[in-house]
């Protein structure tokens, strides 16, 4: 009551203050938001020791009148940190108020149709703004921003290759098969967020799909488009995706546009990247070559190590490759405005990053369209429309198994005496050495190139059919389109040194992929308001369909510098593969709050899918969530604990099976002009049922001093049950796996967020973030004989799969009874934490940081394994236990634990400094056109202090495999990059 | 009004419940369950060809992995090492059970197994074809059969293998090696047995692999040769010679005849064994210099199956580094058809089989069929078993040098003379037998345990 009478007293303090002229000392000023300067309306303006106060206008402007002297103002307004500033004069102020996106007033998504305020949350839902987003440093890919900002989230690139390629896994492994990653959903979309296959790595001989070091298709979002990302971690937040949302719901929201004047934007970001570290490569000698290489090739190879020597050798083929600084830019327009009925958001963005390796690069060009209008009072709609082009040259690195078909392993086989550099006439010398390919023809020659076209379309119909002061009935109707067409293309020309080798030399492997993911969803939304209690009711219906088919072509045997198929000697068709799936669910969700006190909800999802055995069967996935605002209750008198939330929430959620676990199927086979069929090795089993997480989430959120420092503490313990297993049978049967239902993991973990405004005052506040993360996981059950999977087998380490052991659990050989290997290590990490401080400080300047820690975690390092073979490992030659044999061959008998290494990291993964044009210089430079204008520079990963030799503990060849990650083998080295930029808004 | 709300939401889920999912049918493939019951004929001939093209599946990994463990070859690969430092025994490794790179040469004859398992059963529950033709498929499901559970037997020797696999939740007990062979020989007579009874033509077409013996009486030749290399290995020397004589050996003809698997550019596949000349590879198959060595001078099969290399293939992984100046030479292109059993094998069988029944003139006979085709002269050594049977075991080696079966390895286990293998070069040990993979071993943890 005490506060409705200040502000109905500041209102009219406002109003008269247009009317009466100042008397004493009138204080004139705008607020806007330091994110995007945009004006603040509603800003409440506090005089400390004083009961006059302000209200800004529309414009954000504001007028006080103060009696001369020192007077401290405090800006409020919700969604944004406080702010304290100083005042002496009578200057006209320009106040900037940091959007505070962990706000208990900001709304967080609660149901697929509705949205809660973050205090009423039951959850742990880690919102990331714009700003922490693309703030500090423009990201390349949206998951690349997730970096260090996540708690639960362990995030893994598979390569430094330009244009991503991620994998992110929330709170723990939650299934035992294929890839487990997160439900990508922007503005309603269903995303399609596959790994394209280009068919490299066949033609390579690396393997399977896997190791195409393909990118994850969530590189086409334009991180700037976004506006806010909201992370439901567990099942116990996600429930309410049901069938899909095992491994967590990344939310994304993109901008919107806001009524009032129309706003341009344009930024500027100029940029290079470098190499993060060289591994470095061992010397030789003499005595090394001839312990090296056998008899009948040592006179040669002396000969050919003093010829390089005179010729300016030997070479250091690391500089040579990965050694470029290539050109970054990225450029950003965005309009947006409308009237309260229509508003828009357009935006454009060209972004082009090339690699540390020359010829491979990024390019990005997007273009979206929002629009939200009100058709009526009691109709309004929105849509949004994003086209993206995206092209991937990513070049040839990692596995492979045929010659020369990766930078990493050609330089890894090559003492560095053999002179690479075509000649005058630009004739690659052959490579005499095992990987027989002239690394810098590979780079120069070959071609990896990917090519997405994409539309992503969503819509949104909002229809109030009843409202009145205690209960309102409204329909959302919301629907959406990702459709994506790529072409891949591999090519390596007929005058490779390694093509020469075959019997087809020159080959082409052409990819063409369609996808389509359709959904649509149609919810009732009922609220009703009894005294002090408000019900919130939903129930509604969700369809989605994805549908995708791929081919790959192939020719071999091409005529010179041909890339056209129809130009091999041998055409082939690879692969073809068409996939369609069709779920379908029904959800209902009720939320009761007391008051703001009390809140509970309830909430069930049905839901069926074409991947289950049974097509039509619903399968059923409850949740149960309170939370209890203790300091809203009238007995609550601390004014030093400004909140405390106690919240309890369980909630279960599915993980489908891959298309095709239910089919046993007759395999093409054609063999001297015959088709034949044969059964495959791979049995389907038509009882298959989602694997199911049910997750229990405690936790206890606190604020301290008006909310100035805030401390959240979460706890979950997630049992995933069904867990989808390959039954490996017998091999002697022929069949030797079938997939079942057969396991059941626990993920136990905790996360902390500790959050706070050291200090806000004018000309310096500084919020800072800690936090911290840790998860382990365990087998409990596994109804198939104990396995070993991933990676290279034993040799190098593989992972463990057996009751009472976490599946990250890493062994290999020696075997220490038949089956049995020796432990070595975890691929999962002890524990993560980061650390993140924003200042802004002396009006216009703001230095923001990001580091990430991450505590053990395991990385199979198999790339020394191969420079070890190769006699190229930075510490060959030396003797560390002096048995008179060097390191490189003593490790190749050691077994797999000199494979196994910690991967621990703490890394500077941002940091930037931006300075904002005063507003005096910009007005008369520009005339009153330019608003606001602001440079800086920015910086990932500028270092990382780690005991790992390789070029990135983070290294990770399998792409998005659940258990699989974590194998460092010759991948695209990462790269830190400086971007310089400029933000002009009109 | 609240009924109004209510109504609307009953109304909601009612539209929501109706909506009825149509599964999907796989779309890229057929399933196992179209051709268990009433198979039509086509069906009939796609599982014969898928079964054919399984046949060969071991080929490539058996090869190159018992080539290298009777050190006929070895097998270069600069991207996996493992080749050489583990296939070699260098550093005292043994085989494990999850022992690098030789699971396809146990896996795929066991997959060729099943599918001739499924040809069988399909043709026994359909009436699209009449009873008279089935013994056809039968005869020569058992046949291939019995050809690709020698593989695993072999290699795997003491360890053991599975004979009944033909329910894939509840295979058989291992049974010993010598059960193995009594057993494969019991599929290989009822093969024989049925293809007797299968009347004069094929009800079905196989490749230009069997262009001489697509006949029920040609496959049977095949099958009784298969026999008689069975019947060796079980010592049962008469028994091998009355296979014989069902068989297409000939002492005198064409030792190059017997059948083949065949290849071709896709989508069929590529002769997994050709290397252009003087290439350069990563990976390779290389002769072991010591048969270039311990040949005989003048020796045909020398020149014939040997190419020498401008440069040699060195290796420089593992524990010492190799070369070698010469590659398989056996092979016109890459398409070229693997024959998988030859009267060159059969000739030499019987070489044996009578040396061990002491009729050394009928086995010095066949030795000199083989020393004449290889440009050498006739045999003057003693007869007595002994040295016959050192005589063959020579001739065998460069007679079946490389082929599939991984002859030499085989032949000088079975002679106690594995110590033979000339290993000082790579500084590596002699395999006895791989040990039994890890899957089988789990299985029999996990059905034991329940």
């Amino acid at each position: 009551m005490q506060m409705k009478k200040m502000l109905h007293f500041l209102c009219m303090l406002l109003l008269l203050s247009q009317a009466i002229a100042a008397q004493d000392n009138a204080i004139t000023g705008q607020v806007r938001s330091a994110t995007d300067a945009a004006p603040l309306p509603g800003v409440t303006i506090t005089v400390k020791g004083s009961t006059t106060g302000a209200i800004t206008d529309n414009q954000g402007a504001f007028r006080l009148s103060l009696p001369q002297g020192t007077h401290v103002l405090t800006f409020n307004f919700i969604g944004f940190l406080p702010q304290d500033v100083k005042v002496t004069d009578n200057r006209k102020l320009l106040v900037q108020l940091t959007e505070n996106v962990k706000s208990l007033d900001a709304v967080v998504v609660s149901g697929l149709a509705s949205a809660t305020k973050r205090a009423n949350l039951a959850n742990a839902v880690t919102s990331i703004s714009a700003k922490e987003l693309t703030g500090t440093a423009t990201p390349q890919t949206l998951d690349n921003a997730l970096y260090g900002k996540l708690p639960g989230a362990d995030i893994k690139s598979n390569s430094g290759a330009p244009g991503g390629g991620l994998s992110v896994q929330l709170r723990g492994i939650s299934s035992l098969q294929g890839a487990s990653q997160p439900l990508y959903i922007i503005d309603g979309v269903y995303l399609n967020n596959s790994v394209i296959r280009t068919g490299r790595s066949t033609i390579t001989g690396a393997g399977g799909k896997d190791e195409d070091d393909a990118a994850n298709r969530l590189a086409d979002i334009n991180p700037d488009d976004i506006a806010t990302v909201e992370v439901l971690k567990g099942a116990s937040a996600s429930a309410i995706y049901g069938a899909r949302a095992n491994a967590g719901v990344i939310i994304i929201t993109t901008k919107k546009g806001k009524a009032g004047r129309t706003r341009v934007s344009l930024g500027q970001e100029i940029g290079f990247a470098r190499i993060q570290h060289y591994i470095g490569s061992a010397p030789w000698d003499e005595n090394k070559i001839r312990q090296f290489f056998p008899t009948s090739r040592q006179e040669q190879e002396i000969q050919r190590y003093h010829n390089a020597l005179a010729n300016g050798g030997p070479f250091n083929y690391e500089k040579m490759l990965y050694g470029e600084t290539p050109l970054l830019t990225n450029t950003h327009l965005n309009i947006s405005g409308g009237t309260e009925k229509t508003k828009f958001y357009v935006s454009g963005n060209l972004s082009k990053e090339n690699g540390i390796i020359k010829h491979t690069g990024f390019a990005r060009r997007s273009i979206r369209l929002n629009l939200d209008h009100q058709l009526s009072t009691h109709i309004s709609f929105s849509i949004n429309s994003n086209y993206i082009n995206s092209n991937t040259d990513r070049g040839f690195t990692g596995n492979e198994n045929n010659a020369g078909a990766s930078l990493g392993y050609i330089i890894g086989y090559t003492p560095n005496y053999f002179n690479p550099f075509p000649d005058a006439a630009g004739n690659y010398p052959d490579n005499p050495y095992p990987e027989s390919e002239n690394p810098l023809a590979l780079r120069d020659k070959a071609i990896n190139n990917a090519n997405v076209n994409r539309f992503i379309q969503s819509g949104k119909l909002n229809i109030q059919l009843l409202s009145n002061a205690r209960s309102s009935l409204s329909v959302a109707v919301q629907g959406g389109v990702d459709y994506l067409s790529s072409r891949t293309k591999v090519y390596f020309p007929d005058d490779l040194q390694a093509q020469r080798s075959e019997a087809y030399p020159g080959d082409i492997v052409l990819g063409q992929e369609n996808a389509i993911n359709t959904n649509l969803q149609a919810f009732l939304l009922y609220q009703q308001t009894v005294g002090k209690i408000n019900f919130s009711t939903q129930a509604g219906t969700v369809f989605l369909e994805t549908k995708s088919n791929s081919t790959l072509n192939r020719g071999q045997g091409l005529v010179a510098k041909q890339q056209n198929i129809s130009q091999a000697a041998v055409q082939s068709l690879l692969q073809q593969y068409d996939q369609q799936v069709r779920d379908a669910g029904i959800v209902a969700q009720e939320e009761v709050n007391f008051d703001d006190k009390l809140i509970t909800t309830l909430g069930v999802r049905f839901d069926k899918s074409t991947l289950n055995g049974d097509a039509n069967k619903y399968y059923a996935f409850p949740k149960a969530s309170v939370a209890l605002n203790v300091n809203k209750f009238s007995f609550w008198k601390s004014h030093t604990i400004s909140q405390l939330k106690l919240r309890a929430a369980y909630g279960q959620t599915g993980g489908l099976a891959s298309f095709g676990d239910t089919y046993s199927s007759l395999l093409p086979a054609i063999n001297g002009g015959l088709i034949g069929s044969k059964v495959s090795g791979v049995a389907g089993n038509p009882d298959l049922k989602p694997e199911r997480a049910g997750e229990l989430e405690l936790g206890i959120d606190a604020g301290f001093f008006n909310n100035r420092l805030n401390v959240e503490g979460t706890y979950y313990s997630k049992r995933v049950t069904d867990l989808i297993q390959n039954l490996t049978l017998a091999s002697s049967t022929g069949i030797t796996t079938k997939k079942i239902n057969a396991a059941e993991l626990v993920n136990k973990g905790v996360e902390i967020a500790v959050s706070g405004v050291p200090v806000s005052t004018r000309n310096l506040t500084w919020t800072s973030r800690l936090l911290f993360w840790k998860n382990t996981s365990k087998l409990t059950r596994l109804d198939v004989p104990s396995y070993t999977m991933g990676s290279y087998g034993p040799t190098f380490g593989t992972y463990l799969i057996r009751k009472g052991y976490s599946p990250t659990t890493i062994v290999g050989v020696p075997q220490t009874k038949p089956g049995e290997y020796t432990l070595y290590g975890n691929s999962q990490p002890d524990f993560q934490s980061s650390l993140y401080n924003d200042i802004q400080f002396l009006h216009n300047f703001n230095f923001s940081f990001l580091l990430h820690w991450k505590k053990g975690g395991d990385l199979l390092n198999i790339t020394l394994y191969n420079t070890d073979n190769g006699g190229t490992t930075k510490d060959w030659n030396d003797d560390y236990n002096h048995n008179g044999v060097p390191n490189g061959k003593d490790r190749q008998g050691a077994g797999a634990g000199v494979y196994v290494q910690d991967a621990g990291y703490l890394r500077l993964r941002e940091v930037s400094l931006s300075y904002t044009l005063p507003k005096s210089l910009i007005s008369g430079a520009f005339r009153n056109v330019v608003e606001q204008v602001k440079i800086g520079v920015s910086a990932t990963n500028l270092f990382t202090i780690t005991s790992y030799p390789g070029y990135d503990p983070e290294a990770s060849n399998f792409g998005t495999q659940a258990i699989n990650a974590g194998t460092d083998l010759f991948q695209y080295p990462s790269s830190k990059r400086i971007l310089f930029n400029v933000k002009v808004d009109f | 009004m609240k009924n109004k709300i209510t109504t609307l939401f009953i109304l909601a889920a009612m539209t929501l419940g109706s909506c009825k999912l149509d599964p999907v049918a796989d779309p890229n493939n057929p399933s196992v369950t179209s051709v268990t019951t009433n198979a039509s004929r086509n069906q009939l001939q796609s599982l014969v060809t898928g079964l054919e093209a399984r046949s060969r599946e071991y080929l490539f990994t058996a090869s190159i992995a018992f080539g290298t463990f009777g050190r006929e070859v070895w097998y270069f690969n600069s991207a996996d090492s493992r080749n050489v430092q583990f296939w070699l025994g260098q550093g005292g490794r043994k085989p494990d059970a999850n022992f690098y790179g030789v699971f396809t040469a146990y896996a795929a004859p066991y997959q060729t197994i099943k599918q001739a398992n499924v040809l069988i059963s399909a043709v026994n529950n359909t009436h699209t074809i009449g009873d008279a033709e089935k013994p056809a498929y039968i005869g020569f499901a058992l046949t291939i059969q019995g050809y690709q559970y020698l593989i695993p037997a072999n290699s795997q020797y003491k360890s053991g293998i599975r004979i009944q696999v033909n329910d894939e939740l509840n295979p058989g007990a291992f049974v010993t090696y010598e059960e193995a062979l009594k057993a494969i020989r019991n599929v290989l007579d009822s093969g024989y047995k049925a293809l007797t009874q299968a009347g004069n033509t094929l009800p079905f077409r196989l490749t230009a692999g069997y262009s001489n013996y697509s006949t029920p009486a040609g496959l049977a030749k095949i099958n009784r040769a298969l026999a008689a290399r069975t019947a060796i290995y079980q010592q049962d020397w008469q028994g091998a010679l009355d296979a014989l004589s069902g068989s297409f050996f000939d002492l005198n003809g064409n030792l190059q005849a017997g059948p083949a698997h065949i290849y071709g550019a896709p989508p069929d596949g590529f002769n997994p064994l050709y290397y252009l000349p003087d290439g350069s590879f990563s990976g390779i198959p290389v002769v072991h210099p010591s048969l270039v060595a311990d040949a005989l001078p003048g020796d045909k099969r020398v020149t014939e199956k040997f190419f020498v290399r401008k440069q040699p293939l060195i290796n420089t992984v593992g524990a010492v580094p190799l070369s070698s100046q010469y590659q398989d030479k056996r092979w016109i292109q890459n398409t070229s058809p693997i024959p998988y059993i030859r009267n060159e094998e059969l000739v030499l069988i019987y070489a044996e089989a009578k040396a061990q029944l002491h009729q050394p003139q009928d086995a010095v006979a066949a030795i000199n069929r083989i020393r004449a085709a290889a440009g050498l002269p006739a045999y003057t050594g003693a007869q007595d078993t002994p040295a016959l049977i050192t005589e063959i075991l020579f001739q065998r080696r460069y007679s079946l040098w490389f082929e599939p079966a991984g002859h030499r390895w085989i032949d000088l286990r079975r002679y106690n003379r594995l110590n033979e293998i000339p290993v000082a070069l790579d500084q590596g040990s002699v395999f006895t037998q791989l040990e039994r993979p890890a899957d089988e071993v789990n299985w029999d943890i996990y059905k034991g345990g329940r």
